[in-house]
């Protein structure tokens, strides 16, 4: 059925009602198909297309010689084995602490929430310079305690990338454990099951979609960041870091660009086994619903507590390191007391943290309303654009950072493009970051979506609703803590991330994360880390306030990540 | 009326004004260290006081993919300081336009394109860094060449830069490659490959390894090495005595500069004398006279003359052989 069809040629006769609804949601599902287009698909295959050309012309030679090197297949060997083992552990060990805050009673439930995202407003420079304070071998493990542990390799990066991907995980899983219908789990206890047998039988099976997303989105995000193999990988070498090589080590768009292309291998799989997914997914929160309260149960609670608190140490030991050295001056040679490191002289001063903050808060604001449009579209409206519109959604998971910024620059500074007049601005900068970030938010709010039983829709409309009114009254305000929760996500990662945006950032526009790279390539890695410390400081200011806006606003009981 | 014309007057004279401004505010690009690019500005702006610089720094890779990406409407008048293996990637040198500044003389020939597109004023050179602590701790002699490094003593504590990812580990290897010939350097790789314990895919990054301990012998360049020692870590600057390999900066006119008079009288700047003052104190290698080498540099181990240990690097072959050598060096020693 075409696109005129649908909305036009269609009749309203059987359907009494239903005709305006009809163009209202393919009206909604264009206005999120536009910015998609424009802002996505073009940028990206203006450098993906690089890929064909070859000196000799279009082509594939690019292909040819990349796959007929040995090299090659070693890396995308090097790639699957350690994107898998980091998926398994972040997912894992994820899952089960996301278990722990929605289904047991364990103490600080707020401060466990922060605690375990702070690797995604962690300047990535503090996630490897910690690591290797910890674990390398001039480490604190190694030099204070005697240990003797060589990081660097095939377990450093994997390990480097767990930590890395854990929160993504985090976030998709528990907005997949908020929702539980009470009902389903007293049945199963009246017919005799044990907590094992519920968590396999019910728990599981009704989570399936958010640990298929949070498999998909750690498992991409792995395989094509290339920070921490560059750091902590030693010899180790991956194809995110060949696309590094190529490009910006010998400045070979378009031998990068075929490792790009073979990046977005892992997306389109899993854009093909997911509707088997889904398929099985039922929705979990119908009429008839009642909300899962957790029930004390001392066993579990002490047992969860425990588990919780030792991986949120984990985590922010690699923090509390950076942050210790920052203060020092000169880890680990000399440990006293000093300031020195803050008194920060690179260009422009503080000035870049507090555009940052704009840039960020611009991203929120403009990503919760784009993910959250297009998540309603795809789950909530049944038409010819919702299928690629849904691979779309997902598709920056598996672009390099490196890859959508040169493809905006190569898009965007075309003079014949009438989006030109963006070039150099930080809008574009804040259109870049809603999109680099995309197929996680689109994920979150996805998980979130798939809960809601079409009965309210159902009922809703039978009720006389439009789509609209349905929207407004019924999905939205089910929708918005999580909302609330994609726009922290928006928050957090603009303020810290670097590998896109370094190609828009100009003399007019400088970010704090380009500040803290300027610093640490000039070798001032202490000051870098104690800009990196005053960026996290300001991530969690700003929930602090905003989490004051929502309780003097009467939202109390709210939290800011589900 | 009286004051609205006078109003009148003075907005049209400050759209004026700005006008003026406008034409001559230039972009440069540049890949020099940030705290470089930041003295270097200083001086430019009290002798050209009438031209607004805006800078952006960027590290070589990344300007160099950047400018490949804006080659359709490129962003900027002038390149400051950009590495010329570089510089003469043909989808880079093809938007450039010769220009012969004033007191181009002063550089030796060898130091500027025969085509005239670009000039280098300044150069780095490759040094290693040697943690004292871990040597000592070791019972290790301090090395003063590169042969001293495939001595069995330093197995597993070398770290170098990757070629594929690094100019600075391009030049190293590219050097050591055109002082020994190919076939004896590459028997030379092969030694010091046995001692090497991770290719590292940054520059900078080895000196810094050293620096903190984690291994011996950072193989680097010696800026790095000069202001890690400043930072009060405890390492030495070693100059390898087979000869130091070296890269240069260039300077270049952007043939598409909508700004060119502004643009060629900063490029003019650079070559001035008061240029020379400000680049001797923050650069090992400055290929015009003037200044003189800082007491910071010495102290931390660089001689007062470093044409003394500069190898003689013929940059040409350098760029020419860049991916021949790169491909080959992923199949002998990427792992």
């Amino acid at each position: 059925m075409s696109v005129t069809t649908a909305s036009g040629s269609r009749p309203a006769a059987h359907l009494p009602g239903r005709a305006s609804d009809r163009s209202i949601t393919l009206a909604l599902s264009i206005l999120a198909a536009i910015p998609i287009l424009l802002f996505l698909l073009l940028p990206l295959t203006g450098i993906l297309l690089r890929g064909f050309q070859t000196p000799a012309g279009f082509g594939l030679g690019n292909f040819i010689q990349t796959f007929g090197a040995d090299r090659f297949w070693r890396l995308v060997g090097n790639s699957i084995s350690m994107s898998l083992t980091s998926t398994l552990i972040a997912v894992g060990l994820a899952y089960f602490y996301a278990y722990a805050l929605q289904r047991a009673s364990i103490p600080l439930k707020p401060f466990l929430r922060i605690a375990v995202l702070t690797p995604l407003f962690a300047p990535s420079l503090v996630q490897a310079q910690g690591l290797i304070l910890l674990l390398g071998r001039n480490g604190a493990l190694n030099r204070f305690l005697g240990f003797d542990i060589d990081i660097y390799g095939f377990w450093g990066t994997t390990i480097a990338n767990a930590l890395y991907a854990f929160p993504y995980a985090y976030l998709i899983l528990s907005a997949a454990l908020a929702v539980a219908d009470a009902r389903i789990y007293e049945s199963a206890e009246t017919l005799g099951a044990g907590p094992a047998r519920i968590f396999r039988d019910v728990t599981l099976p009704a989570t399936r979609f958010g640990l298929a997303a949070a498999i998909f989105v750690v498992f991409t995000l792995v395989m094509t960041d290339f920070g921490n193999p560059m750091v902590i990988g030693g010899d180790f070498s991956v194809l995110a870091t060949e696309v590094y090589n190529q490009v910006i080590g010998q400045a070979q768009f378009g031998l990068g660009a075929v490792i790009g292309i073979v990046l977005l291998v892992p997306a389109v799989l899993a854009k093909l086994i997911e509707k088997r997914i889904s398929a099985r997914q039922h929705a979990l929160v119908t009429a008839q619903s009642k909300p899962l309260e957790v029930k004390p149960s001392r066993g579990r609670d002490i047992a969860f507590s425990v588990y919780a608190y030792v991986i949120v140490a984990l985590i922010l030991s690699v923090l509390a390191i950076v942050v210790l050295a920052s203060f020092v001056r000169l880890w680990p040679y000399n440990m006293s007391f000093t300031l020195r490191h803050y008194q920060f002289d690179v260009q422009n001063g503080t000035a870049p943290l507090w555009n940052s903050v704009g840039v960020s808060l611009a991203t929120a604001i403009l990503g919760v309303a784009i993910t959250g449009l297009t998540a309603i579209v795809v789950h909530k409206f049944r038409n010819p654009l919702t299928g690629p519109l849904s691979m779309l959604a997902i598709l920056p998971a598996a672009v390099p950072g490196m890859v959508l910024g040169l493809g905006y620059v190569l898009t965007f500074n075309d003079p014949a493009n009438p989006l030109n007049i963006l070039y150099g601005s930080f809008a574009l900068i804040v259109i870049l970051s809603v999109y680099y970030n995309h197929a996680h938010a689109f994920l979150i709010s996805s998980t979130s979506l798939k809960q809601i039983g079409p009965v309210f829709d159902e009922a809703s409309t039978t009720l006389g609703g439009s789509t609209l009114t349905t929207l407004r009254k019924v999905t939205l305000p089910l929708l918005w803590p999580t909302l609330l929760g994609v726009g922290v996500f928006y928050f957090m990662r603009t303020m810290v991330s670097l590998s896109a945006v370094i190609f828009l950032v100009t003399p007019s526009t400088q970010l704090a994360a380009v500040s803290v790279l300027q610093l640490s390539d000039r070798g001032a890695l202490n000051q870098a880390a104690a800009f990196s410390v005053c960026i996290m400081a300001i991530v969690v200011a700003c929930l602090l306030i905003v989490r004051t806006i929502l309780w003097l606003a009467g939202a109390k009981n709210v939290t800011l990540i589900r | 009326m009286h004051l609205t014309k006078r109003s009148a007057l003075a907005a049209l004279a400050a759209v004026m004004l700005s006008g003026t401004a406008m034409a001559n505010t230039i972009t440069v690009y540049t890949a020099y260290e940030e705290d470089e690019a930041a003295a270097f500005l200083e001086a430019a702006k009290t002798s050209l006081p009438d031209i607004n610089v805006n800078l952006l720094r960027l590290s070589t890779g990344d300007l160099a993919a950047r400018i490949i990406a804006e080659k359709a409407n490129p962003q900027h008048d002038v390149l400051w300081g950009f590495a010329v293996t570089s510089m003469v990637n043909p989808e880079i040198l093809e938007g450039l336009e010769a220009y012969q500044p004033v007191g181009l003389d002063q550089v030796p020939e060898r130091f500027r394109d025969a085509d005239g597109k670009w000039f280098a004023v300044t150069g780095y050179m490759a040094a290693l860094c040697v943690n004292n602590e871990r040597l000592q701790a070791r019972g290790m002699t301090m090395p003063t060449s590169w042969a001293d490094l495939t001595d069995p003593s330093f197995k597993g504590e070398v770290v170098m830069p990757n070629p594929a990812s690094s100019g600075t580990g391009y030049i190293q290897i590219n050097s050591l490659l055109q002082m020994m010939g190919e076939e004896k350097g590459w028997e030379f790789l092969d030694k010091l490959d046995q001692n090497v314990a991770q290719y590292i895919k940054s520059g900078s990054r080895p000196c810094n390894a050293a620096s903190a301990g984690e291994y011996t012998v950072g193989a680097s360049f010696a800026l790095r090495a000069v202001k890690n020692i400043e930072e009060g870590y405890p390492i030495t600057l070693v100059v390898p005595s087979e000869g130091a390999g070296n890269e240069l900066e260039a300077n270049a006119l952007v043939a598409a500069s909508k700004n060119k008079d502004a643009a060629k009288r900063f490029l003019d700047w650079t070559l001035s004398a008061e240029a020379a003052n400000v680049y001797y104190d923050w650069k090992a290698i400055v290929t015009v006279p003037g200044g003189k080498m800082p007491e910071r540099f010495t102290s931390a181990g660089l001689p007062d003359d470093v044409s003394q240990v500069l190898f003689p690097v013929d940059f040409k072959a350098a760029a020419d052989d860049r991916s021949r050598i790169i491909q080959k060096w992923q199949e002998k020693y990427e792992r």
